[in-house]
C-alpha cells in the first residue's frame, strides 16, 4: 500500500532555535523534506540531532523558529501531527515488563487504532513467536527491532528514527536497514538521524551534516561527494628488491591521463583501484571534526 | 480527556504493579495481616482497676463493702512480700501496705506509715491516685467521715463500660498503611516510567499530559480505595455512616496520589522511591498514633495531612459521628489536597519534557 502525498513538503524547519542554558542546542536550523524522502541527520553525538527531533516531534517546543509537518504547525497541533508520525528514540524506552504484544496493543490503544496486527508487525522486524515473552528478557537488537515495530503501530506518513542501528548485531541492524527501505516504498517520509556514514549513504536520498547545532551541509550523497570529495586511483606497484609500493592519482584533472600513462610504462601495476571520498571524509572536510565524538 | 486512552493507561499501571512481586505481595498480604490483627486484639477495653492491699484485719473489716465497689477490685494479700509480687508481676496497678497497728494509732491520732508499691513504670497519676485512696481510707479509719458530696457530670458521650477497643482505634492506622503502601507502589511505577524513558514514547502519541495526569490518578484511586474499604468492611468500619467513612478515604487516598507524585519527581526506581517513602509514610502514620493513644501529640500534629482523615474515620466509625461533627475535617483534607496536587504536578511535569 502507498500513500496519496499532499502538496508541500512532509517536513519543514524555518529557524528552529533550542537552548539549555547558555548553550544553544540547535542554532537557527532550516530545511525542507519532501514526502517519500529518507533525510538524513548526520553529526557526532550532542550536535544537536536528538534535540531537533524533538522539537520536530512536538516532545519540546522551540524557543524560537516553526516546524510544520505535514502542513500543521507542530506547536499548534502536537496531538494532530503526532497522530501521524512514528517516532523510534535513541534510548530503549519500552515497558519491560510487559510482553512485546501487549506494548505494541497499548500503543496501538493510544493512537486509537483498532484494526493493527500487532503479530503482523512482529513478523516485519523478526519477533515473531516472541510477542508472549516479557521484554526485559529481550536482547538489545530485539528490543531495537520492536520499538521500530511500535513506530510504525499507527501506520504513521512521516518516521522519525533516532539513532536506530546504533550498537546493533548485523543481523538487527540489517533488519531495521530492509525496514526503513521497505517504508521509503511505501511513501513514508523518514527522518533518520545516525552518525554511521556508510548507513546514510546506503539509505538516505539526502544528508544534512548538522555540527554545533547548525546544518553545515545539505545535499545528496552523491552531490556531496562530487562538490567535497577527490576522486582517485590507487595502486599497488613492484618496487626495487621485489617490495610492495602504493601510488595515488588524482582524476578529474589536465594531468590524469599523462599520469596514468607514465605509471604503466614505468611501473609494474600490482593491483589499481579508483576510490571516491567516503560522507565521513567529507564531514571532517566541512567541519574540521570526526562524527564519532 | 480521552477515555479509550485513559482506561489503557490504567490497565497498563494495574498489570505493572502486580507484575512488581513485592508490591503485589505487600498489597494482599497487608490487607490479610491488618484483618488478622484487628480481629486478634480484644474487642472490649478491661475497665476495672486492680489494686492490691495489706490491711490488719480491724481495718479490713471496715473496707469489706467498698470491695464490691464497680469498676475498682481490691486483691487483698497477707504480706508485704506477697504485695509486692503482685504489683511486679502486674497483676494489679499497684499495692498499699497498712502497717498491723494502724488502725489503733489512727484512733490515738498518731501518725501511721502507710507503704505504696508502684511498678517501676507506672505513670505519676497512679501513685497521686493511690496517696487520695490512702488518705481517704484513713480518715474512713480515723471515724472522721469527708462531709462532701459528689456530682459527676460527663462532658461528650458517657464512655463508662464502653470504651473504644484499641483495634478500633488502630482502623485510622491500618488505613493510613493501605493508603502507603500503595503509595509506595504508584510512586515507583512513575518514577521507573519516567526514569526509563517510557512515558516520552506515551507523549508522543496523541495523548496529553492531563490525560496522563488522571490516568494516574484513577490508577491510584482503584489501587487504594476498594482496599481501604474492603478493610473498613472486614474491619466493621463501615457500621455506622459507611458513607461518610468513604469520603474520608476517597479524600485519604487523593492525598496518597499526590504524594506518590512529588515522591515520583525525585525518585528514579523503587529503592529510591522507598528512601523518600519510608520518613514520609512514619511521617503520615503520626496523626493515627494520636488516635491510639489519646494525648500523645499536641497541636501541631494538625500539620499533617493524614491527621484529618485519621480523625475522621475514628470519629465517625467509632463515635457514630454525622457531617455537622467532621465536614470541617473534609474540607481542610480536600483543600490540602488541592495544593499537594498542584505541586506534585507541577514537580513531576518538569521531569517528563
Amino acid at each position: 500500500m502507498t500513500l496519496t502525498h499532499t502538496p508541500g513538503p512532509a517536513i519543514a524547519a524555518e529557524h528552529l532555535t533550542y537552548r539549555y542554558g547558555e548553550l544553544t542546542a540547535v542554532d537557527d536550523i532550516s530545511f525542507t523534506v519532501a514526502e517519500g524522502e529518507v533525510l538524513g541527520f548526520l553529526g557526532p553525538n550532542g550536535a544537536g540531532k536528538t534535540t531537533t527531533v524533538k522539537m520536530l516531534t512536538g516532545q519540546t517546543p522551540p524557543h524560537s523558529g516553526r516546524a510544520t509537518l505535514l502542513g500543521a504547525d507542530v506547536a499548534r497541533d502536537p496531538a494532530g501531527v503526532q497522530a501521524r508520525i512514528g517516532v523510534c528514540f535513541e534510548i530503549t524506552n519500552l515497558y519491560e515488563q510487559m510482553t512485546a504484544l501487549e506494548n505494541l496493543r497499548l500503543f496501538a490503544r493510544l493512537f486509537g487504532m483498532r484494526d493493527v496486527d500487532p503479530e503482523a508487525l512482529l513478523r516485519r522486524v523478526g519477533l515473531d513467536g516472541r510477542g508472549s515473552d516479557r521484554v526485559a528478557g529481550y536482547s538489545k537488537g530485539m528490543k531495537q527491532r520492536l520499538m521500530v515495530a511500535r513506530a510504525l503501530v499507527n501506520r504513521p506518513r512521516i518516521l522519525f528514527l533516532d539513532e536506530p542501528t546504533e550498537g546493533l548485531d548485523p543481523v538487527s541492524a540489517e533488519a531495521i536497514r530492509t525496514l526503513v527501505q521497505e517504508e521509503r516504498e511505501r511513501g513514508v517520509t523518514v527522518f533518520l538521524t545516525t552518525h554511521d556514514m556508510l548507513e546514510a549513504d546506503r539509505l538516505c536520498d539526502r544528508v544534512a551534516f548538522i555540527n554545533r547545532g547548525r546544518i553545515a551541509a545539505l545535499d545528496t550523497p552523491h552531490n556531496l561527494k562530487q562538490r567535497y570529495g577527490q576522486r582517485l586511483v590507487r595502486a599497488q606497484v613492484e618496487g626495487p628488491e621485489g617490495r610492495l609500493e602504493s601510488r595515488e592519482i588524482t582524476l578529474d584533472t589536465a594531468a590524469t591521463a599523462a599520469e596514468l600513462q607514465a605509471l604503466f610504462s614505468s611501473e609494474r601495476v600490482v593491483t589499481i583501484h579508483s576510490e571516491e571520498a567516503s560522507l565521513e571524509d567529507i564531514f571532517i572536510h566541512i567541519t574540521g571534526r570526526g562524527l564519532v565524538v | 480527556m480521552n477515555r479509550t486512552a485513559i482506561t489503557a493507561l490504567i490497565a497498563k499501571d494495574l498489570r505493572l504493579f502486580f507484575r512488581n512481586r513485592f508490591f503485589a505481595f505487600v498489597t494482599v498480604l497487608g490487607l490479610v495481616f491488618y484483618v488478622i490483627v484487628y480481629w486478634a486484639m480484644p474487642a472490649s477495653v478491661d475497665e476495672t482497676l486492680r489494686l492490691g492491699m495489706r490491711v490488719p484485719p480491724p481495718l479490713r473489716a471496715l473496707l469489706a463493702e467498698d470491695e464490691e465497689v464497680e469498676g475498682v477490685q481490691l486483691q487483698f494479700v497477707a504480706s508485704d512480700e506477697e504485695l509486692q509480687q503482685y504489683v511486679v508481676n502486674g497483676d494489679v496497678l499497684g499495692g498499699i501496705a497498712f502497717p498491723d497497728d494502724a488502725l489503733e494509732r489512727l484512733r490515738a491520732g498518731e501518725t501511721p506509715t502507710v507503704t505504696i508499691y508502684l511498678a517501676s513504670d507506672a505513670e505519676p497519676e497512679v501513685r497521686e491516685m493511690l496517696v487520695v485512696l490512702v488518705e481517704a481510707l484513713a480518715l474512713t479509719a480515723s471515724g472522721v467521715p469527708l462531709d462532701v458530696r459528689v456530682h459527676e457530670e460527663i462532658l461528650g458521650p458517657d464512655l463508662a463500660g464502653s470504651q473504644v477497643p484499641s483495634r478500633d482505634r488502630m482502623l485510622p492506622l491500618l488505613a493510613v498503611m493501605v493508603l502507603m503502601v500503595e503509595t509506595l507502589g504508584l510512586a515507583s511505577l512513575i518514577a521507573e516510567e519516567v526514569h526509563s524513558g517510557a512515558v516520552r514514547a506515551l507523549l508522543v502519541t496523541r495523548l496529553r499530559v492531563s490525560t496522563l495526569f488522571a490516568a494516574k490518578t484513577l490508577t491510584g484511586i482503584v489501587l487504594i480505595l476498594p482496599q481501604a474499604a474492603l478493610l473498613m468492611l472486614l474491619t466493621g468500619g463501615l457500621s455506622r455512616r459507611p458513607l461518610l467513612v468513604l469520603i474520608a478515604l476517597f479524600l485519604g487516598a487523593l492525598t496518597a496520589i499526590a504524594t506518590s507524585f512529588l515522591m515520583a519527581s525525585v525518585g528514579r526506581d523503587m529503592l529510591s522511591v522507598m528512601g523518600i517513602g519510608i520518613p514520609t509514610f512514619i511521617l503520615l502514620a503520626l496523626p493515627t498514633f494520636g488516635v491510639l493513644f489519646p494525648g500523645a501529640f499536641t497541636g501541631w500534629v494538625r500539620l499533617i495531612p493524614s491527621y484529618y482523615m485519621a480523625e475522621t474515620v475514628h470519629r465517625v466509625a467509632n463515635f457514630g459521628a454525622g457531617w455537622g461533627e467532621v465536614w470541617a475535617n473534609l474540607a481542610i483534607l480536600a483543600g490540602i489536597n488541592a495544593l499537594l496536587f498542584i505541586l506534585g504536578i507541577a514537580a513531576l511535569r518538569r521531569r517528563l519534557v
